[in-house]
């Protein structure tokens, strides 16, 4: 790809991410704000999250499994986010070293 | 564990002080930003793009998935519909990352809003989510996560491109590779609250793991973020 090909390309990119960035809180500023708007954000927010874990540990089978299990466990018992973070980084490098997946 | 409701919606701020707190929280994940970040920058070099292109696409695009896609199609002459697609595909979930953010930027002009929204990314809107629900009200937060990110991941984008020896085994003999959905993780259980989220969170789930399946990739944090929101609103609306 030529010079003036890979700066078009790059800008077009960076154009179109940045109207990802601001056409979800643009769009959503037409909307008058009521406590029902409020509540599908706040769940929407939820969702997302969901959304991001859940297949992520299913499709990084063995070691994503172990890796969130012991967070999740270590997050509820320890209430240290940090600390439960470290321990699920930790255990699937453990599982990995041992299982050799 | 209870999210703090602010009914009327109190006034967002973006502060200075808002922005080094952001930065601060950012830091356990700024390793797996670098290291992603470095691996980009050897993909990049390896798929043909020259140092100083890889180095300008992260500084603007800032965006890793997008990026590592843009690099599988980088052929002369220019694929230029799929590769915007794809962009735009695997960037779609911003916009419901920045449409959860309403509250949060209530009051601010809109000129800090957008400007703001330019480092908006997965990370750093868990992190201000993850706040929020201790109490956080500065939009600055994110941004102060963003350009901590933004910093390393044009960093180490320019080391990859240049002299790197990194790779993706490296990653996984630590389980580096599974920071980011460790840390996703810990934000979820800090958000739950008991009973109201149960049934909007399976469908997410749910329909998240059917796009995987049966949707072409990318669109499945859109397409289970979407439905749990909706599912959360029938739930709201039978209650009241």
């Amino acid at each position: 790809m030529n010079t003036s090909d890979t700066l078009l390309v790059i800008l077009a990119m960076a154009v179109i991410t940045y109207a990802t960035r601001a056409g979800g809180l643009w769009v959503v500023g037409f909307m008058p704000m009521s406590p029902r708007l409020e509540a599908f954000l706040r769940y929407l927010a939820g969702s997302v999250l969901v959304a991001l874990v859940v297949p992520a540990t299913v499709r990084g089978e063995g070691a994503a499994f172990v890796a969130v299990g012991a967070t999740l466990v270590s997050v509820v018992l320890l209430r240290r986010a940090l600390l439960a973070m470290a321990i699920g980084v930790l255990a699937a490098a453990l599982y990995r070293r041992y299982t050799g997946m | 564990m209870a999210t703090p409701f602010h009914p009327g919606g109190g006034r967002a701020t973006l502060t200075l002080a808002g922005v080094w707190r952001g930065a601060r929280a950012m830091l356990p994940v700024l390793i797996p930003v670098f290291v992603f970040g470095a691996a980009f920058g050897i993909a990049a070099r390896g798929a043909g793009l020259e140092g100083w292109a890889a180095s300008l696409m992260s500084a603007l695009v800032f965006a890793g998935a997008s990026q590592f896609a843009a690099l599988d199609l980088w052929h002369s002459p220019v694929p230029w519909v799929p590769l915007l697609l794809a962009t735009f595909a695997i960037n779609a979930r911003h916009l419901l990352l920045g449409a959860s953010l309403r509250m949060l930027t209530h009051g601010l002009s809109a000129w800090k809003r957008y400007a703001a929204m330019i480092v908006l990314s997965d990370l750093n809107w868990a992190a201000l989510i993850a706040a929020e629900a201790r109490g956080e009200r500065d939009l600055g937060y994110m941004v102060g996560g963003g350009l901590a990110m933004w910093v390393v991941w044009l960093a180490a984008t320019v080391i990859g491109a240049e002299a790197g020896d990194v790779t993706l085994a490296d990653l996984q003999r630590y389980g580096l590779d599974l920071v980011l959905v460790v840390f996703f993780t810990t934000t979820l259980v800090g958000l739950y609250r008991k009973r109201i989220d149960d049934l909007p969170w399976l469908v997410a789930g749910l329909a998240a793991l059917a796009a995987v399946w049966w949707l072409p990739t990318n669109w499945h944090v859109l397409v289970g973020g979407l439905a749990g929101g909706l599912a959360g609103l029938v739930q709201h609306g039978r209650r009241t």
